[in-house]
Protein backbone atom coordinates (compact mmCIF):
# COMPACT_ATOMS: atom_id res chain seq x y z
CA UNK A 1 0.00 0.00 0.00
CA UNK A 2 1.47 3.54 -0.59
CA UNK A 3 -0.63 6.32 1.02
CA UNK A 4 0.14 10.50 -0.08
CA UNK A 5 -2.05 13.00 1.38
CA UNK A 6 -2.71 16.31 -0.03
CA UNK A 7 -4.96 19.43 1.96
CA UNK A 8 -7.29 21.27 0.14
CA UNK A 9 -9.01 24.23 1.00
CA UNK A 10 -11.73 21.84 3.41
CA UNK A 11 -10.29 18.43 3.25
CA UNK A 12 -7.62 16.67 3.36
CA UNK A 13 -7.64 13.94 0.32
CA UNK A 14 -5.70 10.69 0.90
CA UNK A 15 -4.86 8.75 -1.86
CA UNK A 16 -4.48 4.73 -1.32
CA UNK A 17 -2.73 2.38 -3.70
CA UNK A 18 -2.42 -1.69 -4.08
CA UNK A 19 -3.70 -3.61 -1.08
CA UNK A 20 -5.94 -2.94 1.96
CA UNK A 21 -5.26 -5.90 3.63
CA UNK A 22 -4.14 -7.30 7.41
CA UNK A 23 -0.73 -6.33 6.75
CA UNK A 24 -1.03 -2.84 5.28
CA UNK A 25 -4.36 -1.63 7.53
CA UNK A 26 -2.12 -1.01 10.59
CA UNK A 27 -0.02 1.14 9.22
CA UNK A 28 -3.24 2.94 6.88
CA UNK A 29 -4.67 3.66 10.73
CA UNK A 30 -1.62 4.99 12.46
CA UNK A 31 -1.55 8.01 9.42
CA UNK A 32 -5.00 8.95 9.96
CA UNK A 33 -4.63 8.49 13.58
CA UNK A 34 -1.31 11.43 13.09
CA UNK A 35 -3.63 13.44 10.82
CA UNK A 36 -6.43 13.60 13.06
CA UNK A 37 -4.21 14.26 16.44
CA UNK A 38 -2.77 17.12 14.21
CA UNK A 39 -6.34 18.71 14.04
CA UNK A 40 -7.86 17.24 10.67
CA UNK A 41 -11.51 16.79 10.74
CA UNK A 42 -12.65 16.51 7.47
CA UNK A 43 -11.27 13.51 4.66
CA UNK A 44 -11.82 12.38 1.38
CA UNK A 45 -10.33 8.97 0.86
CA UNK A 46 -9.66 7.76 -2.89
CA UNK A 47 -9.88 3.97 -3.40
CA UNK A 48 -9.68 4.61 -7.32
CA UNK A 49 -5.86 2.72 -7.07
CA UNK A 50 -7.12 0.05 -4.54
CA UNK A 51 -7.32 -3.04 -6.08
CA UNK A 52 -7.88 -5.33 -2.90
CA UNK A 53 -9.50 -4.77 0.72
CA UNK A 54 -10.20 -7.22 3.29
CA UNK A 55 -12.14 -7.60 6.96
CA UNK A 56 -8.91 -5.52 8.42
CA UNK A 57 -9.26 -2.64 5.84
CA UNK A 58 -12.66 -2.30 6.67
CA UNK A 59 -12.10 -1.82 10.41
CA UNK A 60 -9.29 0.55 9.32
CA UNK A 61 -11.80 2.67 7.76
CA UNK A 62 -14.61 2.16 10.52
CA UNK A 63 -11.83 3.04 13.27
CA UNK A 64 -11.62 6.45 10.99
CA UNK A 65 -15.37 7.29 10.88
CA UNK A 66 -15.44 6.60 15.13
CA UNK A 67 -12.13 8.86 15.89
CA UNK A 68 -13.72 11.25 13.26
CA UNK A 69 -17.56 11.46 14.75
CA UNK A 70 -15.85 11.93 18.23
CA UNK A 71 -14.28 14.80 17.00
CA UNK A 72 -17.51 16.55 14.90
CA UNK A 73 -15.09 15.41 11.78
CA UNK A 74 -16.36 13.93 8.47
CA UNK A 75 -15.08 11.56 5.89
CA UNK A 76 -16.42 10.70 2.22
CA UNK A 77 -14.96 8.11 0.38
CA UNK A 78 -14.27 8.31 -3.51
CA UNK A 79 -14.19 5.80 -6.40
CA UNK A 80 -14.76 2.55 -4.67
CA UNK A 81 -15.62 0.23 -7.24
CA UNK A 82 -15.55 -3.18 -8.87
CA UNK A 83 -14.14 -5.84 -6.40
CA UNK A 84 -13.41 -3.88 -3.55
CA UNK A 85 -16.91 -2.33 -3.57
CA UNK A 86 -18.49 -5.54 -3.49
CA UNK A 87 -16.63 -5.91 -0.48
CA UNK A 88 -18.35 -3.30 1.47
CA UNK A 89 -21.31 -3.92 -0.30
CA UNK A 90 -21.37 -7.56 1.63
CA UNK A 91 -20.58 -5.96 5.13
CA UNK A 92 -23.40 -3.71 4.56
CA UNK A 93 -20.56 -0.64 4.38
CA UNK A 94 -22.27 0.88 1.82
CA UNK A 95 -24.49 2.34 4.32
CA UNK A 96 -21.95 2.89 6.97
CA UNK A 97 -19.84 5.17 4.90
CA UNK A 98 -20.63 8.41 2.40
CA UNK A 99 -19.50 7.42 -0.81
CA UNK A 100 -18.89 9.35 -4.30
CA UNK A 101 -18.23 8.62 -7.43
CA UNK A 102 -15.20 11.01 -7.83
CA UNK A 103 -12.98 13.15 -5.79
CA UNK A 104 -14.30 16.13 -6.92
CA UNK A 105 -17.85 15.15 -6.11
CA UNK A 106 -16.74 13.87 -2.29
CA UNK A 107 -14.95 17.27 -1.89
CA UNK A 108 -18.57 19.10 -2.98
CA UNK A 109 -20.33 16.72 -0.45
CA UNK A 110 -17.90 17.65 2.41
CA UNK A 111 -18.27 21.31 1.57
CA UNK B 1 1.88 -34.50 -0.67
CA UNK B 2 4.91 -32.91 1.06
CA UNK B 3 5.84 -32.71 4.75
CA UNK B 4 4.56 -30.28 7.19
CA UNK B 5 7.25 -29.12 9.26
CA UNK B 6 9.33 -25.57 9.28
CA UNK B 7 12.12 -25.31 6.77
CA UNK B 8 15.31 -23.30 6.98
CA UNK B 9 14.45 -20.76 4.68
CA UNK B 10 10.78 -20.79 5.87
CA UNK B 11 9.51 -19.37 2.57
CA UNK B 12 6.59 -20.46 1.00
CA UNK B 13 7.24 -23.41 -1.16
CA UNK B 14 4.71 -24.26 -4.22
CA UNK B 15 3.23 -26.74 -6.23
CA UNK B 16 1.24 -26.29 -9.16
CA UNK B 17 -0.93 -27.95 -11.52
CA UNK B 18 -0.96 -31.88 -11.12
CA UNK B 19 -3.46 -34.37 -11.90
CA UNK B 20 -5.19 -35.50 -8.72
CA UNK B 21 -7.73 -38.29 -10.54
CA UNK B 22 -10.69 -38.28 -12.16
CA UNK B 23 -11.43 -34.45 -13.38
CA UNK B 24 -9.79 -33.05 -10.75
CA UNK B 25 -6.54 -31.07 -10.85
CA UNK B 26 -4.38 -29.24 -7.82
CA UNK B 27 -3.96 -26.20 -8.85
CA UNK B 28 -1.94 -24.95 -5.99
CA UNK B 29 0.01 -26.77 -3.30
CA UNK B 30 1.75 -24.86 -0.84
CA UNK B 31 3.28 -24.44 2.92
CA UNK B 32 2.41 -20.66 4.51
CA UNK B 33 4.61 -19.24 7.37
CA UNK B 34 1.74 -18.29 9.39
CA UNK B 35 2.65 -14.93 9.52
CA UNK B 36 0.97 -12.37 8.13
CA UNK B 37 3.39 -10.70 5.40
CA UNK B 38 2.84 -14.16 3.93
CA UNK B 39 -0.43 -13.44 2.50
CA UNK B 40 0.26 -11.03 0.06
CA UNK B 41 2.72 -13.79 -1.48
CA UNK B 42 0.16 -16.72 -1.54
CA UNK B 43 -1.93 -14.51 -3.21
CA UNK B 44 0.63 -13.59 -5.94
CA UNK B 45 0.52 -17.62 -6.32
CA UNK B 46 -3.57 -17.78 -6.64
CA UNK B 47 -3.32 -15.05 -8.74
CA UNK B 48 -1.23 -16.62 -11.62
CA UNK B 49 -2.93 -20.10 -11.31
CA UNK B 50 -6.54 -18.72 -11.57
CA UNK B 51 -6.99 -16.36 -14.46
CA UNK B 52 -10.47 -14.99 -13.70
CA UNK B 53 -9.93 -12.17 -11.33
CA UNK B 54 -13.40 -11.72 -9.42
CA UNK B 55 -12.73 -15.65 -8.72
CA UNK B 56 -9.03 -14.87 -7.60
CA UNK B 57 -10.26 -11.81 -5.55
CA UNK B 58 -12.50 -13.73 -3.77
CA UNK B 59 -10.27 -16.88 -3.15
CA UNK B 60 -7.93 -14.45 -1.77
CA UNK B 61 -9.95 -12.66 0.61
CA UNK B 62 -10.97 -15.98 2.07
CA UNK B 63 -7.79 -17.44 2.70
CA UNK B 64 -6.31 -13.84 4.23
CA UNK B 65 -9.62 -13.89 6.33
CA UNK B 66 -9.09 -17.60 7.82
CA UNK B 67 -5.26 -17.36 7.56
CA UNK B 68 -5.39 -14.17 10.06
CA UNK B 69 -7.66 -15.81 12.08
CA UNK B 70 -5.92 -18.71 12.52
CA UNK B 71 -2.55 -16.68 13.10
CA UNK B 72 -4.21 -14.50 15.89
CA UNK B 73 -6.78 -16.63 17.24
CA UNK B 74 -5.39 -20.44 16.93
CA UNK B 75 -1.80 -19.94 17.21
CA UNK B 76 -1.60 -16.60 19.12
CA UNK B 77 0.56 -15.30 16.86
CA UNK B 78 3.15 -18.26 17.72
CA UNK B 79 6.40 -17.95 15.68
CA UNK B 80 7.93 -20.50 13.15
CA UNK B 81 4.66 -22.46 12.43
CA UNK B 82 3.44 -23.38 9.10
CA UNK B 83 0.00 -24.03 7.40
CA UNK B 84 -0.97 -25.96 4.21
CA UNK B 85 -2.66 -24.47 1.65
CA UNK B 86 -4.53 -26.29 -1.55
CA UNK B 87 -6.64 -25.23 -4.67
CA UNK B 88 -8.15 -28.04 -5.94
CA UNK B 89 -10.60 -27.59 -9.48
CA UNK B 90 -12.77 -29.31 -11.42
CA UNK B 91 -15.33 -29.29 -14.04
CA UNK B 92 -17.38 -27.78 -11.73
CA UNK B 93 -15.96 -26.80 -8.31
CA UNK B 94 -13.18 -25.19 -7.16
CA UNK B 95 -12.08 -26.56 -3.72
CA UNK B 96 -9.61 -24.79 -1.18
CA UNK B 97 -8.04 -26.99 1.57
CA UNK B 98 -6.35 -25.49 4.75
CA UNK B 99 -4.77 -27.38 6.99
CA UNK B 100 -3.08 -25.66 10.63
CA UNK B 101 -1.52 -27.29 13.34
CA UNK B 102 -3.39 -25.13 15.94
CA UNK B 103 -5.69 -26.53 19.01
CA UNK B 104 -9.26 -27.04 17.48
CA UNK B 105 -11.31 -24.06 16.25
CA UNK B 106 -14.23 -23.88 13.85
CA UNK B 107 -14.50 -20.20 13.19
CA UNK B 108 -17.87 -21.46 11.19
CA UNK B 109 -19.52 -22.30 14.40
CA UNK B 110 -17.79 -19.85 17.15
CA UNK B 111 -17.72 -16.86 15.02
CA UNK B 112 -20.98 -14.51 15.96
CA UNK B 113 -23.32 -13.33 13.21
CA UNK B 114 -22.21 -9.46 12.48
CA UNK B 115 -25.33 -7.22 12.48
CA UNK B 116 -25.05 -5.26 9.22
CA UNK B 117 -27.40 -2.71 10.08
CA UNK B 118 -26.13 -1.21 13.14
CA UNK B 119 -24.92 2.48 13.07
CA UNK B 120 -21.55 3.45 12.74
CA UNK B 121 -20.72 3.99 16.12
CA UNK B 122 -22.62 0.68 17.19
CA UNK B 123 -20.51 -1.36 14.98
CA UNK B 124 -18.41 -4.21 16.28
CA UNK B 125 -14.89 -4.47 15.30
CA UNK B 126 -14.84 -8.21 14.20
CA UNK B 127 -17.06 -11.25 12.96
CA UNK B 128 -16.82 -9.51 9.44
CA UNK B 129 -14.28 -11.54 7.84
CA UNK B 130 -15.92 -15.09 8.26
CA UNK B 131 -19.59 -13.33 7.00
CA UNK B 132 -17.41 -13.25 3.88
CA UNK B 133 -15.86 -16.35 3.69
CA UNK B 134 -19.91 -17.81 4.21
CA UNK B 135 -21.10 -15.07 1.66
CA UNK B 136 -18.49 -15.80 -1.03
CA UNK B 137 -18.08 -19.72 -0.98
CA UNK B 138 -20.90 -21.97 -1.48
CA UNK B 139 -19.88 -24.75 1.03
CA UNK B 140 -17.94 -24.37 3.61
CA UNK B 141 -16.78 -26.74 6.44
CA UNK B 142 -14.19 -27.54 9.17
CA UNK B 143 -12.73 -30.13 11.24
CA UNK B 144 -10.21 -31.05 13.19
CA UNK B 145 -7.76 -34.48 12.27
CA UNK B 146 -6.63 -35.20 15.96
CA UNK B 147 -3.03 -33.01 14.58
CA UNK B 148 -4.53 -29.64 13.56
CA UNK B 149 -7.98 -28.39 12.02
CA UNK B 150 -8.47 -28.86 8.29
CA UNK B 151 -10.78 -25.90 6.25
CA UNK B 152 -12.43 -26.94 2.92
CA UNK B 153 -14.22 -24.12 0.92
CA UNK B 154 -16.07 -25.20 -1.81
CA UNK B 155 -17.16 -22.46 -4.79
CA UNK B 156 -19.30 -23.92 -7.66
CA UNK B 157 -18.06 -22.62 -10.99
CA UNK B 158 -20.89 -20.98 -13.11
CA UNK B 159 -19.51 -20.98 -16.57
CA UNK B 160 -20.22 -18.07 -18.10
CA UNK B 161 -22.66 -18.68 -21.47
CA UNK B 162 -20.11 -17.75 -23.95
CA UNK B 163 -17.27 -20.25 -22.73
Amino acid sequence: MDLHTRVESHATVVTISGRLDAVTAPEYEKRIREMIDSGAVSFVVDFDQVDYISSAGLRALLLMTKLLNAKGGRVCLANVKGNVRSVFEMCGFCAVFRMENSVAEALAALA
Amino acid sequence: MESYKPTQTQEARFMKSRPCGHDKQVLLDCRVPARLEAIETLADAVNEVLPDRDLAFSVNLCLEELITNVIVHGLKGAADRFMQVQLIISDDWLEILLRDDAPRFDPFMQAPEPNLDLDVNDRPIGGLGVHMVKKLMDEVHADYDGSGNVIVLRKHLRHKASE
